[in-house]
């Protein structure tokens, strides 16, 4: 391995023979500007992310509360997670609230950006509004949320009122605290996922609308299928990240109920993975569970993008006739691969 | 192109040294300064007066040494744990809130004080408040700062226009008991429909405040489910409560604050320190409020200690600086300007306290919770409380979500228990 980068070694190598020679066999010597140029970024990285990393793993291997001794557990934290209800029950609350949020906000934006994208005024001062609510502080903003879904003085539930529909109690029952926090989601994020949509579609040739136009195709028929099909690997980039996100959601419940009694909320109806691992953490001092927890995780977010994989590398092989079929298989995933070929 | 390639490459050498150099530098110090003569506190805004602090600046009484004190934000244990388990960055004093028995399993790291000659002071203090700050070893290792006594704070407007007694005497005569509490509270729900507190569980975790037992015993071994047991009762008389609908179910602080402004919700349980918060939040309610004996006797809610780590480089000056700090004089001082409320009795007989009267009224806030701080009962706070949350957690759920009182309780029990286990409990 003496040629570590072939475009800058050959060339050099052709230009002047000579200086191979000079140059030492070891390649930290050889090349150690460049290791000079990336070490501040690799020895932060190794001391703040790289160490607590594999420390974590390690840690959900032992008992300790973070000042005493360390006492080697082996599975144990894990066994204990698996029968621990709570946590099942948080696993079952974040993929609800995913779900709740994720759904009408990729939805929403979508709309939003479709509509941004078409000839309207004022476009430049909508792109900013949509986009603000990313911006603002998720502790303003659940202290925000807590007023207007307040039990009994909440706006939500005073207009309620005025339909002469009955109040929901949104912030002690387990369900609308999922609304609550589903409601906030989508209040921060659809606009930021709007901005990725509306950079999706200015790359959509116009001649693409032009054309539907001149067909007589409306607004309806043109979203429908000319921006959605075209801005498919965009949509699954949100779908990505809005799992990530989903699957990492704290900060809401977390400003929402925090300071109560219970970290979840009621029924801990608010209870989510990271917030359980939080708690276990740095409320209860238990690092090695919440590490246990942390790396649960971990494993489900592995599940997800496997999942998110599959659906990529899928459409790659397909062509795009091919792929209008095996879109409608979808839900039978297994029935895909005859159908396609089928097809073909 | 502003940079040389020269000129950015030593610029990350420079950078990459100095974060190795940064790093490196970590773990040599056990004391957070280096100077011999300047001893560190930790404490958070408002748990020492500033007043106080200024002087010791300069030199603390009695000593040749000066105090540096360094406000620590939020997530407080955490940083304070931090620096102890790394042996790195030590302060010399440190104050402890009222979760005090989390530190009980580690109590070494904290010198005992009796060897500083505490006993000395033991006579100043309320006897309740001193035994919170032993550990189930016997070892005196917190020092109190300032106290929480509970009393019932409620509207006397509401009161007045539900009909029911609504004078402090009056109000303290009739709920003698908490039965005799949720039948008044009956009265008041029927008559203006309002509650006497925000949630059941407000009234559960007050009931256990201010009994002598609570959820364990000194060898840590659980009591809940003993035959008769502290925390059985409070769950009784708040499962009671619940059926009777004298708690709003309010559970998140929006719908506390609006319920208390309005008087939807006319009454509360809580400690001193409570009244800050209400002149805060409710300050159009000034004049309306009162306060009445809570059921049975007074309890105590939060309130701060002050201990000394072992790795403090000079004990008997940091010991001095705490005694000092609370000595009757100085915490009547600093319930004048910050509101803490004094462990020391003395400091009520001095003449000095200012008490702040207008909130309720005629009534002084400042003589019913002196009385009040001398009906508190001792108890023994164990470090595995905070694995006995599930209780206060199936309350709520009986009240918010209409949980069966009795199915809740076996889940109390049973993930309480589970917990323990977890942590080498023998349940």
């Amino acid at each position: 391995m003496t040629v570590t980068n072939p475009a800058i070694g050959s060339a050099r190598a052709a230009e002047e023979p000579s200086t191979t020679e000079r140059r030492s066999r070891n390649p930290f010597k050889r090349f150690w500007p460049q290791y000079v140029a990336v070490a501040p970024f690799y020895i932060l990285f190794l001391v703040f992310g790289m160490f607590p990393l594999i420390f974590s793993i390690w840690l959900s291997f032992n008992d300790w509360d973070g000042m005493g001794q360390m006492k080697f557990v082996g599975l144990a934290q894990y066994r204990f997670l698996i029968t621990d209800s709570r946590f099942w029950l948080a696993v079952g609350n974040t993929f609800l609230i995913w779900i709740m949020s994720t759904i009408p906000m990729l939805f929403l934006a979508l709309v939003i950006a479709f509509l941004l994208h078409t000839n309207i005024r004022a476009k430049g001062f909508y792109r900013v509004a949509f986009f603000i609510p990313n911006v603002t502080s998720a502790v303003a903003m659940a202290i925000v949320f807590g007023s207007i879904f307040s039990n009994s003085f909440g706006i939500i539930n005073s207009f309620l009122n005025w339909l002469h529909l009955s109040q929901v109690p949104w912030l002690s029952n387990p369900w609308g605290i999922k609304v609550v926090i589903a409601v906030m989601v989508i209040w921060r994020w659809t606009g930021y996922n709007s901005i990725i949509y509306l950079a999706g579609l200015q790359a959509v040739s116009t001649e693409l609308y032009e054309a539907a136009r001149v067909d007589g195709a409306n607004n309806w028929h043109i979203f429908s299928r000319i921006t959605i099909p075209m801005l498919r690997p965009v949509i699954l980039f949100t779908v990505i990240t809005s799992t990530v996100g989903g699957l990492s959601l704290f900060t809401e419940p977390q400003v929402l109920f925090g300071n109560t009694s219970n970290i979840g909320g009621p029924a801990d109806g608010g209870l989510t993975i990271v917030l359980y691992q939080y708690y276990q953490a740095f409320n209860q001092f238990d690092f090695g569970y919440g590490a246990a927890i942390a790396w649960a995780l971990f494993i489900i977010a592995v599940v997800f993008a496997i999942i998110n994989w599959r659906l990529v590398s899928e459409r790659e092989v397909d062509g795009q006739k091919v792929f209008k079929v095996s879109r409608k298989q979808r839900a039978a995933h297994a029935s895909a691969e005859p159908t396609e070929v089928a097809a073909k | 192109m502003a940079f040389s390639r020269r000129s950015l490459l030593a610029g990350a050498a420079g950078l990459g040294a100095l974060a190795a150099g940064g790093l490196s530098a970590c773990g040599s110090r056990t004391s957070i300064s280096s100077d011999p003569n300047e001893l560190v506190i930790w404490y958070w805004d408002r748990s020492i007066d500033p007043a106080l602090l200024s002087i010791a600046a300069k030199q603390i009484p009695g000593t040749r040494r000066h105090l540096r004190a360094d406000i620590i934000g939020g997530s407080f244990d955490t940083k304070l744990r931090t620096s102890l388990a790394g042996n790195a960055y030590i302060p010399d004093l440190t104050n402890i809130n009222s979760n005090v028995s989390l530190y009980f399993p580690n109590e070494d790291m904290f010198l005992d004080l009796d060897e500083l000659g505490a006993q000395n002071y033991k006579h100043l203090y309320f006897d309740w408040k001193w035994e919170l700050g032993v550990t189930p070893t016997n070892h005196f290792r917190f020092f109190p700062l300032d106290t929480g006594p509970t009393g019932f704070y409620y509207r006397q407007d509401v009161f007045d226009k539900a009909k029911i007694p609504s004078d402090p005497e009056s109000v303290g005569a009739a709920m003698k008991t908490w039965d005799e509490f949720i039948e008044l509270g009956q009265k008041l729900k029927r008559n203006v429909g309002s509650f006497m507190d925000i949630t059941a569980g407000q009234l559960f975790g007050q009931y256990i405040n201010a009994s002598p037992q609570r959820y364990f015993d000194k060898a840590g071994k659980p009591l809940y489910m003993n035959e008769t047991s502290t925390i059985r009762d409070a769950w009784n008389m708040a499962v009671k409560a619940i059926k009777a609908g004298i708690t709003g179910n309010q559970q998140v602080s929006t719908d506390q604050n609006a319920a208390w402004e309005s008087g939807k919700t006319a009454g509360h349980i809580e400690a001193v320190w409570w009244a800050q918060i209400l002149g805060d939040t409710a300050p159009d309610t000034k004049g309306k409020w009162r306060l009445a004996k809570q059921p049975v006797r007074a309890g105590n809610s939060g309130g701060s200690f002050i201990c000394i780590p072992h790795t403090c480089k000079d004990p008997e000056a940091a010991f001095k600086f705490i005694t000092w700090l609370n000595n009757p004089q100085n915490q009547a001082q600093a319930f004048n300007n910050i509101q803490l409320f004094p462990s020391a009795e003395d400091s009520f007989t001095l003449g000095t306290m200012k008490s702040n009267t207008g909130f309720f009224g005629d009534q002084d806030p400042l003589t019913f919770f002196l009385e009040a701080a001398k009906e508190v009962p001792t108890s023994f706070i164990s470090t595995y409380e905070a694995q006995a949350a599930f209780f206060g957690t199936e309350i709520t759920n009986v009240e918010a979500a209409g949980k069966n009182p009795d199915r809740a309780w076996d889940d109390a029990v049973a993930q309480t228990n589970k917990i323990l286990r977890k942590r080498g409990v023998h349940v």
